[in-house]
């Protein structure tokens, strides 16, 4: 049970990132492999005012937040607009080099050594032999609130709609007056805020590091791939299905005889999209379910 | 008055001359078809005027407006409408949402003049006989039903001109029948419409004008009897000497 717990808390924080990703990725139909940087800048930001200058956490987080969307715009024009209609491959490229530059960047201002937004001041609560944090829990409500205001907004809006429009069939949408641009520097964003979410759950409920941005980009395209091209709700879901994973491997006793070391966590999204990509190379709901 | 002036346009892709110095005018309420050999640049011709490709040389002016350097978007809602070849729905929403993306796309006082919105998709969806499918996701209905959906989404949303391309390719003929019904309702409501086509009889039967275009060339233009009636159209389908 302990596991379930920490699968929901680990695939909350895995989903805002792929859910976010997920969109983009049908919209655009780009690779943005700078996203976990974007996370941790979110997260870093927050820290920095939180811990350094001092300011109240709810302030903290949202500027924390407007600097994730900050650095996220900066990252679609400069890496991602001026190339993806060229061929939507090359972002691909763009984006590492990008992520390249934001690692060197995280690691020349705040240093290698872990950052903690609340060091040591964690509230455990304990139900039936369950360890569970005041923070773990609000962050998986905070992770639930978001998603849901975004299913709100994504299915029963006239934004919503436009945007599953251009998702769907960005000529016809655009042929109809929808303006397409704008929506793609929109959701780009939005992903990057989502993302810097993320990176702000790390920093509140573990500690972040810069060797965390990669992991945490590959975690959220194993989980879009799973859960087939701009599908939101399935990769919201294999978000969650993955961290179980994640959870499953380092947590269990196996055959009685051995536990796999914590650092091997990290192989399973690796391995995920590898078997994903031999059984279900179009994902579990690609084509012929809702899509984002 | 012409609503559209089209003024040495030229498109090369690739080094290779896809459309060359096309010139024409198209006057308010008309139906003209544009018909042509695959590979002679109809959707191309259709694509450049709905600003999905930009020309290498030449201007669009529509309502007197040059149009040439605007997006896409800005096209439609100046009052351009498109009806694709490979079926423009948006297959994973409802047909009353393929509606209301349509209508909630115009700029707004337009979008005020329609009234009670959930009323204009409730009549949209009746003139094409679709009502009871208003709750179904649009990619459950035949090819036939899907046009007509498309049809009426960008008739409802209050263009002034229609590029349709290949408006019967895969429909039956009772829903061939039907589109032509809407072209002519159209055609009644002073609106011009443009269309790329194979069927000659659809054509013959529909439009005011036919041009034809060859090689991104336009190398016929007339009333639809005199063209289907041309030596230059024979040759241009079927070679120079046909009985060959």
């Amino acid at each position: 049970m302990q596991l379930l717990v920490n699968a929901l808390i680990a695939g909350s924080l895995a989903a805002l990132i792929a859910g976010g990703l997920a969109v983009v990725y049908g919209v655009l139909g780009v690779f943005n492999l700078a996203l976990g940087q974007l996370a941790l800048i979110g997260g870093y930001t927050t820290w920095w005012l939180y811990q350094v200058l001092h300011l109240p956490l709810g302030l903290s987080i949202i500027l924390g937040l407007a600097c994730g969307a900050l650095v996220t715009w900066v990252t679609f024009e400069i890496a991602v607009r001026p190339f993806f209609k060229h061929h939507r491959f090359l972002p691909l490229v763009t984006t590492i080099a990008w992520s390249m530059i934001l690692d060197g960047l995280i690691l020349l201002v705040f240093e290698e050594r872990p950052r903690s937004i609340l060091p040591g001041l964690k509230h455990i609560y304990e139900f039936s032999g369950i360890r569970i944090s005041l923070e773990q829990g609000l962050l998986i409500l905070a992770t639930l609130v978001i998603l849901l205001s975004f299913a709100y907004v994504f299915h029963r809006t006239s934004l919503g709609r436009r945007i599953r429009a251009v998702v769907q069939h960005e000529h016809a949408a655009l042929s109809l007056g929808v303006p397409a641009g704008l929506l793609h520097g929109f959701l780009f964003v939005l992903s990057g805020v989502f993302a810097a979410a993320g990176g702000i759950f790390i920093g509140i409920d573990q500690s972040l590091t810069p060797t965390l941005a990669f992991p945490l980009t590959i975690k959220a395209y194993a989980a879009i791939i799973a859960g087939g091209k701009g599908n939101l709700w399935g990769a919201i879901l294999f978000a969650y299905v993955i961290a179980l994973l994640e959870q499953l491997l380092v947590g269990v006793h196996w055959f009685g005889a051995f536990y796999v070391p914590a650092g091997y966590q990290q192989t399973v999204a690796l391995l995920f999209i590898i078997v994903i990509l031999l059984i279900k190379p179009a994902g579990f709901f690609g084509n012929s379910s809702r899509t984002a | 008055m012409s609503i559209l002036r089209i003024s040495h346009l030229s498109l090369s892709l690739g080094g290779q001359q896809i459309l060359d110095g096309i010139n024409f005018n198209v006057e308010e309420g008309e139906v003209i078809g544009v018909i042509g050999p695959n590979g002679s640049g109809k959707t191309t011709l259709f694509n450049v005027l709905s600003g999905f490709l930009k020309p290498s040389h030449g201007t669009i002016h529509f309502c007197d407006k040059d149009i040439t350097s605007y997006s896409a978007s800005e096209r439609a809602r100046l009052g351009i409408g498109r009806v694709f070849q490979n079926f423009g729905i948006f297959r994973d929403m409802t047909l009353e949402e393929n509606v209301l993306v349509a209508l909630e796309a115009l700029p707004k006082e337009r979008r005020k003049a329609l009234g009670n919105i959930k009323e204009v998709v409730k009549g949209t969806l009746a003139m094409v006989g679709l009502s009871q499918f208003a709750k179904r996701k649009a990619g459950s209905l035949s090819g036939g039903q899907m046009r007509l959906l498309e049809i009426a989404r960008t008739l409802k949303a209050e263009k002034q001109l229609f590029l349709l391309d290949e408006p019967t390719a895969g429909v039956s003929p009772k829903m061939t029948s039907q589109i032509a019904d809407l072209i002519s309702e159209l055609k009644r409501e002073k609106k011009t419409v443009l269309i790329v086509e194979h069927d000659l009889p659809f054509i013959s039967k529909i439009c005011d004008r036919v041009i034809v275009l060859d090689v991104g060339k336009i190398v016929l233009t007339g009333k639809p009897q005199e063209v289907k009636q041309s030596k230059e159209l024979q040759e241009i389908y079927f070679g120079a000497n046909p009985a060959d």
